[in-house]
């Protein structure tokens, strides 16, 4: 069988390529969501990381530790299987709800390594200014936050765009259980694989790109 | 200087490397005259690789094969053991006849390899059911062995699974809905084709839906299929996210216990398909 050929029965043949479109698009939803709630989740346990009152600081510190230090997958498994087993509840939340708690926990730390960055000397300055705590950090902070934050954030998106990849262990058909079930159709794993792989880079790239777009707009 | 002395260390350190590479490689052929034979094999629902190894070297030596050349090891699924033949990993791999069949008819890099012992060696098709599920276990069987006497499970086999053509793939078949009636959840893995395998459009299709189409019709009642990574299977069906597992092997041999790959608390139905082991191999 000629190499072109392979690669039509593989990723076009029938509208093979729309179930991939469906697998992307599983895999696009699932990692936005995980995203927005992760961030969310993750700034609100920043708070809590750096706060002055014990309980919530040591209750953040628990749970980063323990969350940056087992693999997602386990983690999935052990909600999906365990934990909500039997109430019934869709896989697809329970992926979001297993992601958006690893998220929360990388940006939790990144946001606070981004915090340490900082000088505070210019909070300080701004407040003996006269501007308010919120002022302070509206104008000073969260600029040089959101610069120092940019790139480790970009890599932690790309980082869970990859992970997501596990879900097929919950019954979820997301881009690489497409890939997966078309290697054990085609019989031809090497190929298949290596598409499904491009495919992720595709995703990634676009990922940067946007970034770098963004960051090509401030500068102007 | 330093760039020299780089260049002298890594040329030690391979020269080290190198030497004690043929060594090792002198002791293997003097030790066994025929070369070890690398074979591919699937990981089981339950069975640990060294059981089944254990009980793979016992086949070996009950045969007549005089030197125990074949070392398994174990993938995941099919995928990641084609994927090891491919990379020479392994020499061999063992895959059931209508697999090996279905695999030949659609990648021509692979032939059949010849290896005397494993003649004879077969493993039954059967669904695992959870203990409690008795009744669920019992339906099962009266239909299989209702399907037994009336010629439609032979038939089905033969459609679906013998007599694909050369580089096709079986049809899906539509599952009968019922309103009102319990709907049961049957975890497949797409993993093994033409059993087993998921369609272009991204839904499983062949034997698998005819067979539990079937069964639904028989049964009345709902069949909803979910597919399951292979690995993640037995937790599914502890924690009741599926009722059955859709494959179990339970093998026919006199060396192998028939319960060597059942887990604990469940329960197997009555086999529904039965195949030859063989073994594949990249053409030279």
């Amino acid at each position: 069988m000629e190499f072109s050929e392979v690669i039509y029965k593989i990723f076009l043949k029938d509208g093979g390529w729309l179930t991939i479109l469906n697998g992307l698009w599983v895999t696009v939803q699932i990692s936005a969501l995980s995203l927005l709630l992760g961030t969310l989740f993750g700034s609100l346990l920043c708070f809590f990381r750096m706060s002055n009152f014990a309980p919530l600081r040591i209750f953040a510190q628990i749970y980063i530790s323990i969350i940056r230090g087992s693999p997602v997958l386990m983690l999935l498994m052990l909600l999906f299987y365990g934990v909500f087993a039997r109430t019934g509840i869709s896989p697809v939340i329970v992926a979001v709800i297993t992601f958006s708690m690893h998220t929360a926990a990388h940006v939790a730390e990144l946001l606070r390594s981004a915090l340490m960055a900082l000088d505070k000397g210019q909070v300080e300055a701004a407040r003996t200014l006269g501007f308010s705590k919120i002022q302070a950090f509206k104008l000073v902070t969260l600029p040089q936050l959101v610069r120092i934050a940019k790139p480790v954030y970009q890599s932690t998106i790309v980082n869970l765009i990859q992970w997501t990849s596990v879900i097929g262990y919950v019954t979820i058909t997301d881009l690489t259980r497409v890939i997966n079930n078309i290697a054990s159709r085609t019989m031809q794993p090497m190929i298949t694989i290596t598409g499904g792989m491009i495919i992720y880079l595709a995703i990634s790239y676009l990922v940067y790109g946007i970034f770098h777009w963004t960051d090509g707009r401030r500068a102007q | 200087m330093n760039l020299k002395k780089f260049f002298a260390t890594i040329c030690a350190a391979s020269l080290l490397i190198a030497g004690c590479g043929s060594d090792n490689a002198a002791k293997v052929d003097e030790t066994s005259q025929e070369a070890i034979i690398k074979l591919g094999m699937i990981t089981h629902l339950n069975a640990s690789e060294k059981q089944m190894e254990e009980y793979f070297f016992k086949v070996q030596e009950k045969s007549r094969a005089k030197v125990l050349n074949h070392v398994p090891k174990f993938y995941d699924n099919l995928n990641l053991m084609i994927m090891g033949i491919e990379s020479s990993n392994v020499d061999q791999i063992s895959v059931y006849e209508c697999v090996a069949n279905y695999l030949m008819a659609n990648n021509n890099k692979f032939e059949v390899a010849k290896a005397d012992w494993i003649s004879g060696l077969e493993d039954n098709f059967c669904f695992a059911v959870k203990h409690e599920d008795t009744a669920l276990t019992a339906d099962l069987n009266k239909i299989l062995d209702e399907m037994k006497s009336d010629g439609s499970l032979n038939k089905m086999i033969d459609e679906y699974i013998i007599n694909v053509d050369k580089g096709k793939t079986p049809p899906a078949i539509e599952l009968p809905k019922f309103d009102g009636a319990e709907t049961i959840k049957i975890g497949v893995t797409g993993d093994l084709p033409p059993l087993d395998f998921v369609d272009t459009d991204g839904k499983p299709a062949g034997f698998n839906t005819a067979l539990l189409a079937e069964i639904a019709k028989r049964l009345n009642k709902n069949i909803e299929i979910i597919q399951v990574e292979s690995g993640a299977r037995a937790a599914a069906l502890n924690s009741d996210q599926i009722d059955v597992v859709f494959w179990s092997i339970v093998p026919v041999s006199d060396v192998f216990p028939a319960d060597v790959d059942k887990p604990e608390g469940i329960d197997l139905s009555k086999a529904y398909f039965k195949d030859n082991i063989t073994h594949l191999k990249l053409k030279e």
